[in-house]
């Protein structure tokens, strides 16, 4: 312990390799993941310094391909359904790539639209028209629109309103109102407002509160979990700190046991970070493992946002507040 | 990918894992084609809803298919009887039991539990039981309890009667069977609060007393779990009763808290030679309660505290420091 180091080459290798694994059935049965993958393995590797990995005119091209025309949103993989989750994967990895333009201004127009019309009237967002309501959505749909730089007082008031009652005495957030707490959730809702330059409608005692629910997330083990009494698992490396670093309190969990708790998570020999020590590795936990390390300064790596889970070089662009 | 162990695939392993894959690729490339082509020309016969069974068996997690399988079942629904709908509940939680944590799955079950005939009650009824088994089976599911609610709020409009005692009493249950049960506990917050609001506690003193032994019970049974503590702070804290207490019972009620906190803790020191930290972290919340809320001139060992925590519980040492200078 302590004495691990970030597998840059390896990581790097691994998330390049992603595509070719065309042999394996895996990667045909997760075809409903692919643009929200082909997002965390772009910022993965954006965050090793090593975007180039990725044919870019290539990448560029299967996000285009991936637009539902009859939603106006993006899907996950040609002739899937739009919905708001890969619908912001697509926005993100276009705006990776300073290829925002290329959507044109129609698609945009329906985007927008699309992104609108999942607006209930209680501030809430549906993921599609088929109606779950979660507080993902909420941050989905927002960070949508500040990228678009189309936020409007219209959207975020209501949102914002529905955001608080989502908020939970112990410090955490859920999926809906009087949802149980929980750390995905609590980046959702922080993010969200983050987003839309909204983080004083808590109050400093909220403030705290929440900062002291998400530090209870540490496990003596290093790992934080997502839930009081849950196992620890590297997802939440993101979730967890990436609130308390949009809440200014990164500091209130020990950098070095969980930094050694990531590092434990690599595979060593075919790159890739897994969920706990030992297990099969993913490129979800990858950039969220990459991603929790950013923001505690590990040596090497590009400085992550917090709010858009994405380089600050890119994130400066987006829109942040609306005029009233 | 959660909770799958690493395997060393060595090359003789992949080969096989690839030659025993080929053939599945195939026929999976080819079913899904042909389900996609038949979403894209909007054909919903029973055919193309019997190819969605296939797509599904083998993939439950690929949402776009169970669209096109709710917008096929939407157009033949004239020709669907109950039994349709049973055998079509059946599917879904065959699923479910494969993959609990597949959002998609719960929601077509919600579907189809609303575009059931008529979507009499005694199904809603049926299902409550069924989530209960569900939960049975992992405690902790969020999407089970976050369907419960739902499920609950259901039964709840269509027979024009509250619930809240029977699912206060089921929240007992499963804290009794497991007392870090955090779901459980929370569970029980909500339910108090709609009571109270909707004024279903006709005597409030033993209601309020009896929450409070059973905390008392709950915190010499496993001082070491967050959850019990989380709800003491509740409780006494944040929920509706501590305004409907008078100020004296409610001072003695924080009062006997810190004494069985502190006899917990004392316990614990001379057993292990350690504080407890929650036993700690608690009685700070309790002593701003006396300081801030009630306005008693206590002697505050807030600052002891935060001390000891500083050191039993280093991961969290920014915290600490921070409130040390802002008691």
């Amino acid at each position: 312990m302590g004495q691990k180091e970030l597998l840059k080459e390896k990581h790097i290798n691994y998330v390049g390799s992603l595509d070719s694994k065309k042999a394996d059935l895996e990667y045909w049965l997760s075809e409903h993941l692919r643009l929200n993958g082909v997002y965390w393995g772009l910022t993965a590797l954006h965050l090793l310094d090593s975007i180039d990995t990725f044919n870019k005119e290539e990448v560029i091209e299967f996000v285009l391909s991936c637009w539902d025309e009859n939603t106006g949103g993006f899907a996950a993989y040609p002739r899937h359904d739009g919905h708001l989750l890969t619908t912001l994967s697509g926005l993100q990895i276009l705006a990776t790539f300073d290829a925002l333009d290329r959507l044109g201004s129609e698609k945009e127009d329906r985007l927008v639209n699309f992104v609108l019309c999942n607006q209930k009237p209680d501030g809430s967002f549906q993921g599609d028209s088929f109606g779950e309501v979660d507080t993902r959505f909420v941050y989905t749909a927002l960070s949508c629109l500040s990228i678009l730089n189309k936020l409007t007082k219209e959207v975020v008031d209501p949102a914002v309103e529905y955001i608080a009652r989502c908020y939970n005495f112990d410090g955490g957030f859920g999926l809906n109102p009087e949802a149980e707490s929980h750390a995905a959730q609590a980046f959702t809702c922080i993010g969200a407002l983050a987003i839309v330059g909204k983080l004083d409608t808590l109050t400093n005692d909220q403030k705290e509160n929440i900062a002291v629910w998400l530090s209870e997330r540490q496990l003596p083990e290093g790992g934080l979990n997502g839930r009081p009494s849950k196992l620890p698992d590297v997802c939440y490396s993101w979730w967890v700190l990436s609130t308390l670093a949009i809440l200014g309190k990164a500091d209130w969990i020990d950098f070095s046991k969980l930094t050694d708790f990531i590092l434990n998570c690599q595979d060593p020999k075919n790159g890739g970070i897994s969920d706990r020590p030992d297990n099969e590795v993913d490129v979800f936990h990858t950039v969220f493992g990459i991603g929790g390390l950013s923001i505690m300064g590990y040596p090497g790596l590009k400085e992550i946002d917090p709010v858009y889970c994405m380089p600050y070089t890119v994130t400066k662009k987006f829109q942040r507040s609306y005029a009233d | 990918m959660h909770g799958i162990k690493r395997k060393e695939w060595t090359k003789e392993l992949l080969r096989k894992k690839r030659e025993e894959e080929r053939q599945k690729i195939l026929d999976y490339q080819q079913l899904t084609n042909d389900v996609l082509n038949s979403k894209r020309e909007r054909i919903t016969d029973k055919n193309a809803f019997l190819k969605t069974t296939k797509l599904l068996d083998i993939n439950p997690e690929f949402n776009a298919v169970w669209n096109y399988r709710r917008e096929i079942i939407k157009t033949l629904s004239l020709q669907l009887d109950e039994n349709f709908w049973d055998s079509e509940l059946n599917f879904t939680m065959e699923k479910l039991k494969v993959r609990p944590k597949v959002y998609w799955i719960w929601n077509h079950r919600l579907w189809c539990l609303q575009s059931y005939p008529n979507s009499p009650l005694k199904i809603w009824l049926k299902e409550l039981a069924i989530v209960s088994k569900l939960l049975e089976m992992d405690s902790r599911n969020f999407h089970g309890w976050h369907y419960r609610r739902f499920i609950v709020k259901t039964v709840e409009s269509l027979s024009g009667r509250s619930l809240n005692s029977d699912e206060f009493e089921y929240t007992t249950k499963k804290i009794n069977q497991n007392i870090s049960n955090f779901s459980a506990w929370f569970q029980r917050t909500t339910i108090i609060e709609s009571m109270l609001s909707k004024d279903q506690i006709s005597d409030m003193d033993s209601f309020i007393n009896n929450e409070f032994e059973y905390i008392k019970n709950a915190i010499f049974t496993d001082a070491e779990d967050q959850s019990v503590w989380t709800y003491l702070i509740w409780f006494i804290k944040e929920s509706a009763m501590k305004n409907i207490m008078e100020p004296e019972l409610y001072s003695n009620m924080v009062k006997a808290l810190i004494e069985n906190i502190v006899l917990i803790n004392d316990d614990e020191l001379s057993f292990s030679g350690k504080d407890n930290g929650w036993c700690l972290k608690t009685l700070i919340v309790l002593e701003s309660i006396q300081k801030e809320y009630l306005k008693e001139d206590i002697q505050s060992k807030s600052q002891e505290y935060l001390d000891k925590l500083i050191t039993i519980d280093p991961l969290r040492k920014n915290r600490y420091l921070h409130q040390l200078k802002n008691l």
